[in-house]
């Protein structure tokens, strides 16, 4: 068992000190290499969040959509992407709105690592 | 530069110039990306057509360069001269080297323009870019004047050339991309779909910048200096160039700011409409934003993997992979209802 801090409370306290201490202090012209750096961070750090609980919810949901059990996301989602192109979400389809709802919460989930700022509809 | 590399410079401009001499009074490096460097040149000409000090950006492919998807200098050049001679503000260009021999590299050599080119800066801060109403007008009009160059063009024979509608030819190619990466996106599958499914017919066909939007354009305090980064242009339709300088992902945040996050949509659109003659369809264009999305998003997952495959280290490229979930999320809030 790992001692605390975690890796997500590290990175969230140097983050704080490159903010605070280091920002301020630095030139202009590093100033944003030093603002990209926290973002990456940042991104690190939501990630440790959520752990592996968000890849496990998608493969439970993309087994469902597809009924059939995959034993890694990337190999359904290849399947979920054939039949996107080939229309099964198309308007009037069966499926289309369970479809769409995977989709848009499989999005949200990658957003709310990504950049969660995004979500109330402000985008970079 | 190297002094040996200088004087052959110099012996080239001589000769294209037409001139008696010309001295290199300055010369340092501007901005060494990962495709192209600029190096800025300060040159003193006696006698011939350019007599006098002159300033000049020389552009040659970086020593690492190998994205296959941009232009090489030649054609480039060919580019900047067609849009030139169309009316467009562009950065003169002067000439071109395709001798190897001479300074190592192929490069061609145009007059400097004056400003800032950075999108977060002109979004946030009105000293730049003059007055806003007429710097959408203005960008407006210049786009009209790109879209003026029509097929053929036997000087732009390297653009690909195709006969389907512009709208599905980038359908497919975004799918052929994402049919050889190795992680799914049924996301932009969904929007793929929907963009097959609502594809306007080819209609006009002109030239298209291919990446005319803020940030690629270059101000001073009183307004547009010049349209840079020609390097993805080619042959499509118009509406292309307008959804992508609307769409709201090259906003800078500015996302009320609908031109570009510079200014508003309607003083845009009428610049455009004043220099082209023809009236834009509103509705079209909203399609052409959904297709900037999706062609963002994909540029986005080609920048990431750059970084990802170990081709090149860089935090930039880095992130910009995770702007792919972003472009989804838009992507999937304007293809919900139909």
């Amino acid at each position: 068992m790992r001692d605390r801090p975690t890796g997500e409370e590290l990175l969230a306290c140097a983050r704080r000190v490159l903010r605070e201490k280091v920002l301020p202090a630095l030139p202009g012209e590093h100033k944003h290499d030093l603002l990209m750096a926290l973002n990456a961070m940042s991104i690190a750090e939501r990630q440790l969040h959520f752990g592996e609980a968000p890849e496990r919810q998608e493969l439970a949901a993309l087994s469902a959509l597809l009924d059939e059990s995959f034993a890694d996301p990337g190999e359904a989602n290849r399947r979920l992407s054939s039949r996107v192109r080939e229309g099964g979400g198309d308007p009037g389809q069966p499926q289309r709105t369970e479809l769409f709802a995977h989709l848009r919460a499989a999005a949200r989930q990658r957003l709310l690592e990504s950049n969660p700022k995004a979500l109330n509809g402000a985008i970079t | 530069m190297e002094q040996n590399i200088l004087r052959a410079l110099e012996r080239f401009i001589v000769r294209e110039a037409r001139g008696e001499s010309a001295a290199i009074t300055n010369a340092r490096i501007l901005s060494g990306g990962a495709v192209q460097e600029n190096w800025l040149l300060n040159v003193d000409i006696v006698g011939g057509m350019h007599a006098g000090s002159m300033e000049c950006v020389l552009r040659c492919d970086s020593p690492t360069a190998g994205v296959a998807i941009s232009h090489g200098r030649a054609q480039e050049f060919a580019l900047l001269k067609t849009v030139f001679t169309a009316g467009v503000t562009v950065p003169e260009p002067l000439w071109l080297c395709e001798d190897r021999t001479v300074i190592g590299r192929q490069f061609f050599i145009m007059r400097r323009i004056a400003g800032t080119a950075a999108g977060h800066l002109l979004v946030k801060d009105g000293r730049y870019g003059g007055d806003r109403v007429q710097l959408a007008e203005r960008l407006g009009h210049e786009l009209a004047r790109i879209h003026s160059v029509r097929p053929p063009q036997s000087a732009l024979d390297f653009l690909p050339w195709y006969e389907d509608a512009p709208a599905l030819h980038s359908v497919k190619l975004h799918r052929h991309f994402l049919d050889a990466h190795h992680t799914a996106h049924p996301a932009l599958e969904w929007g793929l779909r929907w963009l097959e499914r609502h594809a306007p017919a080819r209609g006009v066909i002109s030239l298209c910048h291919r990446d005319y939007r803020t940030g690629n354009y270059m101000v001073d305090e009183s307004g547009l200096t010049g349209v840079l980064d020609w390097e993805f242009a080619g042959w499509s339709d118009p509406l292309e160039d307008i959804g992508w300088f609307c769409a709201k992902c090259w906003r800078f945040g500015k996302v009320d700011q609908e031109a570009g996050g510079i200014g508003v949509r309607e003083d845009f659109y009428r610049g455009y409409e004043r220099e082209s003659g023809h009236s834009i369809n509103r509705d079209e264009v909203r399609y052409w934003e959904i297709m900037a999305h999706m062609n963002w998003a994909i540029i986005a997952i080609q920048q990431g993997e750059r970084h990802v495959s170990g081709e090149e280290d860089s935090l930039l490229l880095a992130l910009t992979g995770h702007i792919v979930p972003e472009l989804e999320w838009e992507i999937l809030n304007m293809t919900e209802n139909d």
